[in-house]
């Protein structure tokens, strides 16, 4: 570690983003973290770094960015913040008829110039075995330019116990088995390759009759790439990996 | 209280590596911040009660810095950086050892990936946390900016690429990511000050009672 110069201390300031990415090389690493000890404007600045990445997942998840058309929530303005917004909207529109066509940017317009616009199809469900196949291809593929509403997946990946809990074909009296190995599930979408968690659905109760089910909303928003689709049992003392997918965002 | 600068915390670890006391306990205050830090944003995050190992790892530190086997402050800071991580990974195998999670490249991979994951936010922090971000990228000066923001957190471009596409250099991409967060530190400042900062009236506590504890353990009286 050099000396906590300012230069120094700026050099790592641009290594905030990768550190949080999970991107630094072991010794860089290494020297990132023993300035972090050293400066809590560091500490706090990796803080930051992490509530940006939250906050645009989040944003994200509740369809406020979609497509960079920002809708944050209508409640959060204030009256006379929506007045003054609504006076120079107004203004806005009557300078913008004056203008020729396409003079005047907007965020939403150029992201459409960034990408093709998005065909959003019917909802998808996606009925998943628990014994992920051998091949090489991924489990589910969405097309981004026709991704659909929303994909629900249903893996059929809990497993039905005798009430002891033991894994039997038949349990004591004859009676074939009906309790779910673990009380709740989860679902996660890992990006692949140092990625982040991409989407984590909320715990679902598990039940012998029903499989369980899970959404995502608008998958087309997802980045293009390929998603480990993680399902987790959980009980109280417990939690296990159950089964792992693939989905390929194209 | 505002943390004191990264200089001024080297003077101050110096002095404790003196043998000056009250240097100790401000030193315990000062790399309270950053040795959280490095266990909560770690790859472990998952596994361990970062708290308790911030306690566990400025004990090592204290023990160390007493027993003047480090002679110079950057050295303590990464042996403190080091010990907060072994630590943590020993927490994070003990804590796997006891599940059934047999597939080590997937508890690698997730280790990595749930660095983001921040469990102890609540559902209205998590929707003040997106209205702070929304607000933020409207009050961007620039499309460019958002453009930028929107195509590296969100659809996961990288840097090199993004550079290119937007014929930005490196250093202005670094520099249009530190505005943002310092744009979104005083966004969140004002609407939701418990999410900007670390609890450092805790901090000042926690470390007052380490010191305490050592006093009373190594000289019998406070």
């Amino acid at each position: 570690m050099k000396s906590p110069d300012h230069q120094s201390l700026e050099e790592q300031f641009r290594l905030v983003s990768r550190y949080v990415a999970g991107d630094l090389s072991r010794s860089e690493r290494a020297e990132f973290e023993a300035w972090l000890v050293a400066s809590p404007e560091l500490a706090a600045e990796v803080e930051m770094e992490r509530r940006l990445r939250r906050g645009i997942a989040s944003a994200a998840r509740r369809g406020w960015l979609r497509r960079g058309v920002l809708r944050p929530a209508a409640h959060h303005h204030r009256w006379h913040v929506a007045l003054a917004a609504s006076v120079l909207v107004a203004l806005a529109i009557g300078v913008s008829m004056k203008l020729p066509r396409g003079g005047v940017e907007g965020v939403a317009d150029s992201h459409t110039r960034l990408e093709p616009e998005r065909i959003l199809l019917a909802a998808r469900t996606v009925r998943l075995g628990s014994v992920r196949g051998v091949s090489t291809s991924p489990d589910i593929i969405v097309a981004r330019n026709e991704s659909p509403s929303s994909l629900t997946i249903e893996p059929d990946v809990v497993t039905l116990t005798c009430e002891d809990g033991s894994i039997e074909l038949e349990c004591p009296g004859g009676a074939p088995a009906q309790t779910p190995q673990y009380p709740e599930y989860e679902m996660e979408l890992v990006k692949r390759g140092g990625g982040s968690v991409a989407w984590r659905s909320s715990s679902q109760l598990a039940s012998a009759r029903s499989p369980l089910s899970f959404t995502i909303a608008d998958p087309g928003s997802l980045g293009v790439a390929d998603y480990d689709l993680v399902v987790r049992g959980r009980s109280a003392e417990h939690e296990e990996v159950v089964a792992r997918f693939w989905l390929r965002i194209d | 209280m505002t943390a004191p600068p990264a200089d001024e915390i080297e003077r101050i670890v110096a002095r404790a590596l003196t043998g000056d006391r009250q240097a100790e306990t401000r030193m315990l205050v000062a790399l309270r911040p950053g040795v959280l830090a490095v266990l909560r944003f770690g790859a472990f995050y998952r596994w361990i009660d970062a708290e308790d190992l911030t306690q566990e790892t400025l004990q090592i530190v204290v023990e160390r810095v007493r027993a003047r086997t480090l002679e110079d402050p950057r050295r303590v800071f990464a042996f403190a950086a080091t010990t907060a991580r072994n630590l943590a990974l020993n927490a994070a195998r003990k804590m796997l050892r006891q599940q059934t999670v047999v597939d080590s490249e997937l508890v690698d991979e997730l280790a990595q990936n749930l660095e983001m994951e921040q469990s102890e936010l609540t559902d209205s922090d998590d929707r003040q946390l997106a209205e702070a971000v929304v607000s933020l990228l409207e009050t961007l000066p620039t499309l460019r900016d958002r453009q930028l923001l929107m195509r590296f957190y969100m659809d996961g471009i990288d840097k090199q690429e993004l550079c290119r596409e937007l014929g930005l250099s490196p250093k202005h991409f670094d520099r249009v990511l530190m505005r943002a967060r310092s744009r979104l530190r005083t966004i969140i400042e004002r609407r939701a000050p418990h999410l900007a900062l670390f609890p450092r009236i805790t901090s000042i506590l926690v470390a007052l009672g380490m010191t305490f504890t050592f006093w009373v353990r190594h000289f019998g009286s406070w």
